[in-house]
Formats: structure tokens, C-alpha cells, sequence
């Protein structure tokens, strides 16, 4: 940033428009302004701060002109607002920071609730263009907090150099090199790292591998159960054909063939009986499970019955359609044919039926329910017949087959207790045949239950292993997150400390040349260290720190020396604006600062009074003032106007 | 407008859900002796009235069936019955989701009262329920 124009109205004591240029050559850089004690310098360097970031007008007053307000009559605004012109990488700029108010009966002054802040960018031909975001591209230009080190006031210009200053002088290092950006985003990374860690920590790590391990276990279970439940229909069916075989062999032997026979029909009858008892329990099933209608007899009776209630009240016509009610209406004809006069008794009843009515769906509705309940009495009495009867059949065929299974076994046992040993033998081995299918069918029976809970259990870890799967998958990209996180956060505090480290050194070799060249002790003080804890500290020729027992004065050209040492380093365009620096100074250094420091800036701003600059200071600086300043101060108005010093 | 507005889903509470499953699936009619959770929740609402049971659904709504499983000439007009008796107010025929809403919190309490005496009984479901059928007729 390079100033080019101030323009200040009614800004405390400058009373209507002032204007002043600022030097900005290269070999004439500075511009002096002078002015004695409250003439106005500091008011001009609070209208640079003011202007650019709207700061530091606290504690001092009112800032719009006094003389302004006591001109204005009651009721008449009064402005006050101050323009900067300055030029920063090859674009020229203006802003202005406006105030308005309005003048009182009692003189005083009532401000608008804000002030007015603008930024415009002046374009190759002349036109101003407004900045939208004016706060952040001022802040883009020269941060609001690194302002201190380049318009600064020469009143606080050693704060650097006292010995409890390694903050400021660290937090100057820090904002200037903008290094806290690369400390703020290292803080960031290792936060999201340890987010990151922390989420590992908690992930389902493993599960995949153990719900992987108990899933071949128990389809490697399923596969046996299968197979086993395919060999025990296999020996059911070798066991039939064996019994078969029996039955056959013993139908063929004389003596005991007709037992055989009754056998085989009573196994008929079985299986006829079996079947229909399974057809009669399914019938009940289905009489039992729809048969919840049976139980609510006395609620839709209580339906009805309100039902009833409605219809007798004549809200409900029995059976008369609204819409045939209003046909006998519009033919002004009763039901028997008889017509009826407007007013007459059949004419009110049948307007009474149409407003007592139920709405047209509604009554269709009660009509439909009303009919098909007085319907449920029969319902109820035939659901609970079938079902009585079904029950009784059943009943009936439980006997019968208890009948045939008993003659069954005494068929068998007469077989089994026969004199001939064939015939015994042969029946046992029936009953053999006939216990193993009734063991392998308990078991069939186990292992179908068996295989169904497999089945579900397999399907069940099925989700769950998709689930593990997208879980692994989360986690290995998490991983990598956290890992990339990491080495970044490493990355930038390397990064960091080493940029630090080197801005440190470099501040510190140049704040030491600097401060060679402007102190006038210069055989006395041998050294300048800026310590890793941002110290800033002058050794003596013993090698001894000398901080605490350096002047005023020394301390002021020891800061001076590091803020411009830190201009030069950063290489940041910026004026170096100093309100009344040479105050504390005796000659030389003061003839020191004026000989070298208009080097060390891009643009030098002195605001000085008439004792800070002459003989040879004066001198130093006589080739490098471009604009030279009068602050001429009104004692009758206390209004001070700018007057250019004329050159020759 | 009524119409549009027209509820078609059948909701029970989630904690009921397991006792529908457990008396409707799988192949054994004598454990599982229902077809369809509709007929469970008719069964379930008729108990709720007929024991004057009834609970709001308090936990997620699991919808099981819808509107038109209902069987035209018995569950509608048993449903309108039991709201005409509930509410006493005939403009409820027009309104079912009121409708579904009484015969949903009957079945709500009905529900347990139906696993009390299907499956916390001895014997077999089926039976039992043959059985239950018998007590409330003489009820």
C-alpha cells in the first residue's frame, strides 16, 4: 500500500475540506507534516486509522467538527467523513469513512446509528468502480492487525524493546508472516487427525473376520444336517420296501395269510381316516379362525339397536330413498297418488323426513350396515354348527383310528406270538423295520428344524457380513483419512517451525544492521538476538544482555529498528506512518534514524513538531521530502488548516 | 375430499409384531393356526371389545395389511358396528380412519389377552383357540 491523497471534512479541529498529498517517489518518499502540540497531528494520524479500518477513534471525543456543529442551525445536518487515496500492486484505490449527524436545539449533536464505509477501485480510464466487500479487501491489502506495525505512534514505539515484550514481539512475527495461518491450520489437521483416531478406536475392526468364521461354520453345519436328513429318507424308504418285502412274504404263507389281508385293509382304512381327520382339522382351523364375529353377538346388537332407535326417530327412512322423497315433493303427490297442496300436513312431513335424513352416503351406509348385521344372528348360529360339528367329527375319527390302531396291533401281535418261527421272525423284523422309520422320522423332524434355524441364522449373519463389509470399507478409507491427516499436520509443523525458525534470523540479522546504523553506541552495543522464546535482546561489548539498562531513546531506535527490519524482511508494501517518533531522541540518533530509515520504507510519513526535526536531521532528510506540511492552527477558531510548505 | 383423505393401512404397535409372526407363519396349522394377519387382528379387536380392552399404539407403527383384505360383508361392517358402539355417533361411518383407530387400539389390548389363551395355555394353539371360542359363547 502506497497513500497517495488524504481529504478530511469536518474532522475534529479541520473544519470544512482539507487535503494532503503524500510523497510517494522513489528517491522523495517522505512527506513531513509538521505542527506543535495540538495542532492537529495526531487528529490527521487518527483519520488515516479511522478511515482505513474504523478504529481507534475510542476516548477521543467527538469526532465530527465542533465548529461545524455550532455553525449548523437546529435541525441541519452536518457531515464529516475522510477519503484516502492509495495505489497497491499496480491498482489505485479510494476509500472513504463517513459520519453524519444532526445538529440539536442544545447544540449538541445526534449521530446516525452507523457510520458509512466505501470502497472504490479506480479503473484505467478514470472511473471508480465499488468494491462489494470493502472490510475484506482493505483486511486483503494490510490486515486490520498488523496496522500497528506500520502506522504507529512514536508515544509507544519501544513497547518491543521493554524487557516484558516477547509476546509482542512473537505476535508481530507471527501476524506480519502470517505464520499463525500455518500454526491455525496444523491445529486444525491434528484435531481432525485425532477425530479421525478416535473413530478407529471405536470402528467394528475384526468383526468381519469372526462373523466370516461363523458363517462357514454353520453352512458347513447346514451341508451335514442336509445330508444326514437325505440319508434318513433314504432308510425310510429301504425300511418301506422291507416291510413290503414282509408283507408280501407273509401273504404268500397259508396259514396266517388272512391275517395278513385284514392287515393290509385296516392299514387302507388308516390311511383313509388319517387323511380325512387332516382334511377336518383344517376345516375347523378355518371356522375357528374367522369365527371371532361369533363372540360380538351383544355389541352388534347394541349397533342395532342404535340403529333402530335412529330410524324410528325418523332420522333414518326405513327403506326410503331421499331421492325418492324428493321426487313426491316436486310432484306435490303423496305415496298413494293423492296430490297434496303447498303447506299442507303431507307436504311438512315429507320436507321433515328430508332434513331429518341422514347425509345421501351416510344414510346408504346405515341403510347397507343395518341389513347385513341382522344378517350376523344366522352367521353366528351357522359358524358355530360347522364348527360343532367339525369338532364332533373329528371327535369321531380320533376314535376310529384308535380302533384301527389297536386292531393293527393285534393283528401283529398274533403274527409275532405264531408257532412259526418264520412267521414270528419275519414280524419282528416288521416291527424293527417300523421303529427305525418312526426313530429316522423323530430325527427328519429334528433336523428339519435344525436346518430351518440354520437357514435363518445364515441369512441373519448374511446382513450382518454386508454390513461388516461397508464397515471395512469405511474404516479402510477412514485410515487413510486419518493417516493423510497426520502427515500433514506434521507436514505444516515442520513446515512451520522451520519457516519460524528462519523468519527469526533473518528479523534478527536485519534488526541487528539496522540498529548498528542508527544507534550512536554503536562500539558499545556488539550484538542483537531475537531468542527461540521471541526475546528481543542487545548485548553488550562484555557479552552481557543490555535490554534492561538501555534509555528511553535506545529502547525507541532498538524497536524502530526491528519494525522496520520486519518491513523489509515480510517485503510487504506498506507506508511507515510515525506520529511524533523523535521525541524522546537526543541528536544522533535522531540524525541516524532521519539519514537511514527513509531507505528502509517503501513510504515514510513523519508527523513531527517543530523541535523533532532541524539542523542536521533536517539536513538528512532535505533530498528525500517530496510534500512538506504546515498543521497552522486557528487559536480563534481552534480550527487548523494544512498548509503546503512551499520548496525551494 | 373424505375419501381422499381415506386411511388404507392396518397398524399395529411393533411390540405386538413378534405374537402376529409367531401364530401366522410357518407350516404347522395346529401351533400357527392363522391364515392371515387379518383374521389375528379381527380376532384381537373382537377381544378387545369383548373384554373391554383397549390401548393406544404407543411404540412404532408396523403396518401389516391394508383396507381392502377386509371382508366387505363381515369385518366392515363388524368395525363400523363396534365404532358406532364405541363412539355412539352415526357421522363416524363416514370417517374411516376413525374407524381403523377404535378397532386399532382394541386390538392392541386384544392382542395379549389373545397370546394368554392361544399360547400361554397347555395345549396346542389351534385347540386352545376352539376352546376360547366355546368359553365366550357361554360368556
Amino acid at each position: 500500500m502506497k497513500l497517495e491523497r488524504i481529504t478530511l471534512e469536518n474532522f475534529r479541529q479541520y473544519f470544512g475540506r482539507e487535503r494532503l498529498d503524500f510523497a510517494k517517489d522513489k528517491q522523495r518518499r517522505v512527506t513531513v507534516i509538521h505542527g506543535v502540540n495540538g495542532a492537529g497531528k495526531t487528529s490527521l494520524f487518527l483519520a488515516i486509522n479511522w478511515c482505513l479500518y474504523g478504529e481507534g477513534a475510542n476516548n477521543v471525543g467527538e469526532l465530527i467538527s465542533k465548529e461545524a456543529i455550532k455553525l449548523a442551525r437546529p435541525g441541519e445536518r452536518v457531515d464529516m467523513s475522510v477519503e484516502l487515496d492509495f495505489s497497491h500492486d499496480g491498482e489505485r484505490y479510494l476509500v472513504k469513512r463517513s459520519r453524519r449527524g444532526i445538529r440539536m436545539m442544545d447544540g449538541s449533536v445526534q449521530i446516525d446509528s452507523s457510520d458509512e464505509f466505501m470502497m472504490m477501485r479506480i479503473l484505467w480510464d478514470g472511473q471508480a468502480q465499488l468494491i462489494k466487500n470493502p472490510i475484506g479487501t482493505i483486511n486483503a491489502i494490510l490486515p486490520s492487525n498488523v496496522r500497528s506495525y506500520y502506522l504507529f505512534d512514536g508515544e509507544k514505539i519501544d513497547d518491543f524493546a521493554k524487557p516484558e515484550a516477547a509476546k509482542e514481539v512473537k505476535d508481530a512475527i507471527y501476524l506480519i508472516f502470517k505464520l499463525e495461518t500455518l500454526d491455525r491450520a496444523r491445529r486444525h489437521l491434528e484435531t481432525a487427525a485425532s477425530d479421525y483416531r478416535k473413530e478407529l478406536k471405536n470402528s467394528t475392526s475384526g468383526e468381519l473376520i469372526n462373523l466370516l468364521d461363523d458363517d462357514e461354520r454353520a453352512r458347513g453345519e447346514l451341508r451335514k444336517k442336509e445330508d444326514r436328513k437325505a440319508e434318513a429318507a433314504v432308510e425310510i424308504d429301504a425300511a418301506r420296501r422291507k416291510i413290503n418285502d414282509i408283507d408280501q412274504h407273509l401273504r404268500g404263507i397259508q396259514n396266517i395269510k388272512f391275517l395278513q389281508q385284514q392287515r393290509d385293509r385296516v392299514g387302507q382304512d388308516l390311511k383313509q381316516r388319517r387323511s380325512e381327520l387332516e382334511d377336518v382339522q383344517y376345516q375347523i382351523r378355518d371356522i375357528s379362525t374367522t369365527s371371532y364375529f361369533t363372540i360380538l353377538q351383544p355389541a352388534i346388537d347394541d349397533a342395532l339397536q342404535r340403529l333402530e332407535e335412529k330410524r324410528e326417530r325418523g332420522e333414518i327412512p326405513s327403506n326410503i330413498r331421499r331421492q325418492f322423497v324428493q321426487d313426491l315433493i316436486a310432484q306435490m303427490r303423496c305415496i298413494c297418488g293423492r296430490p297434496f297442496t303447498d303447506g299442507s300436513p303431507e307436504h311438512q312431513h315429507l320436507l321433515r323426513l328430508i332434513d331429518n335424513t341422514l347425509p345421501g352416503s351416510l344414510e346408504d351406509d346405515v341403510l347397507e350396515i343395518t341389513a347385513t348385521l341382522r344378517t350376523f344372528s344366522e352367521r353366528v348360529g351357522r359358524q358355530r354348527n360347522d364348527l360343532t360339528a367339525q369338532m364332533k367329527r373329528r371327535a369321531e375319527l380320533v376314535d376310529q383310528i384308535r380302533d384301527l390302531d389297536a386292531e393293527t396291533d393285534d393283528i401283529g401281535r398274533q403274527l409275532k406270538d405264531s408257532p412259526l418261527e418264520e412267521v414270528s421272525s419275519l414280524e419282528l423284523q416288521r416291527q424293527n423295520f417300523l421303529a427305525d422309520i418312526d426313530r429316522y422320522n423323530i430325527e427328519t423332524g429334528e433336523l428339519t428344524r435344525d436346518i430351518e434355524g440354520l437357514k435363518e441364522k445364515i441369512a441373519h449373519l448374511e446382513k450382518r457380513i454386508s454390513q461388516a463389509r461397508k464397515n471395512e470399507r469405511r474404516e479402510k478409507l477412514l485410515s487413510i483419512k486419518f493417516d493423510l491427516t497426520q502427515r500433514a499436520a506434521d507436514a505444516i509443523k515442520d513446515t512451520y517451525q522451520t519457516y519460524a525458525n528462519d523468519m527469526r534470523l533473518r528479523i534478527e540479522a536485519k534488526t541487528k544492521e539496522i540498529f548498528k546504523l542508527l544507534i550512536w553506541k554503536e562500539s558499545h552495543f556488539r550484538d542483537v538476538h531475537i531468542s527461540q522464546d521471541f526475546d528481543l535482546e542487545v548485548i553488550d561489548r562484555y557479552g552481557r544482555p543490555a535490554r534492561p539498562e538501555l534509555s528511553a531513546g535506545e529502547r525507541q531506535v532498538l524497536s524502530l529498528s526491528f519494525i522496520t527490519a520486519m518491513s523489509r524482511i515480510s517485503e510487504e508494501e506498506a507506508p511507515l506512518v510515525m506520529d511524533t517518533p523523535f521525541g524522546r531522541l537526543s541528536s544522533q540518533p535522531r540524525n541516524n534514524i532521519t539519514k537511514y530509515v527513509p531507505d528502509m520504507a517503501d513510504q515514510l510519513v513523519l508527523l513531527v513538531t517543530d523541535e523533532e526535526l532541524r539542523d542536521q536531521a533536517r539536513a538528512n532528510l532535505e533530498s528525500r521530502i517530496g510534500y512538506e506540511y504546515q498543521l497552522e492552527f486557528d487559536p480563534m477558531t481552534s480550527c487548523t488548516s494544512i498548509v503546503e510548505v512551499v520548496r525551494k | 375430499m373424505t375419501e381422499i383423505l381415506n386411511r388404507e393401512t392396518v397398524a399395529i404397535d411393533e411390540a405386538a409384531h413378534d405374537i402376529y409372526k409367531q401364530l401366522t407363519e410357518g407350516n404347522n396349522m395346529l401351533e400357527a393356526p392363522f391364515k392371515t394377519m387379518k383374521d389375528m387382528f379381527m380376532w384381537a379387536t373382537c377381544l378387545g371389545v369383548k373384554l373391554g380392552l383397549r390401548r393406544p399404539l404407543t411404540t412404532k407403527r408396523i403396518t401389516i395389511f391394508r383396507w381392502a383384505q377386509f371382508d366387505p360383508q363381515i369385518d366392515i361392517p363388524l368395525l363400523k358396528a363396534i365404532a358406532i358402539k364405541d363412539s355412539g355417533d352415526m357421522s363416524i361411518l363416514l370417517r374411516r380412519n376413525d374407524i381403523l383407530t377404535v378397532a386399532e387400539e382394541y386390538a392392541n389390548a386384544g392382542i395379549y389377552e389373545l397370546r394368554a389363551s392361544l399360547l400361554e395355555e397347555y395345549g396346542q394353539p389351534l385347540w386352545n383357540l376352539v376352546s376360547l371360542i366355546s368359553e365366550l359363547k357361554e360368556a
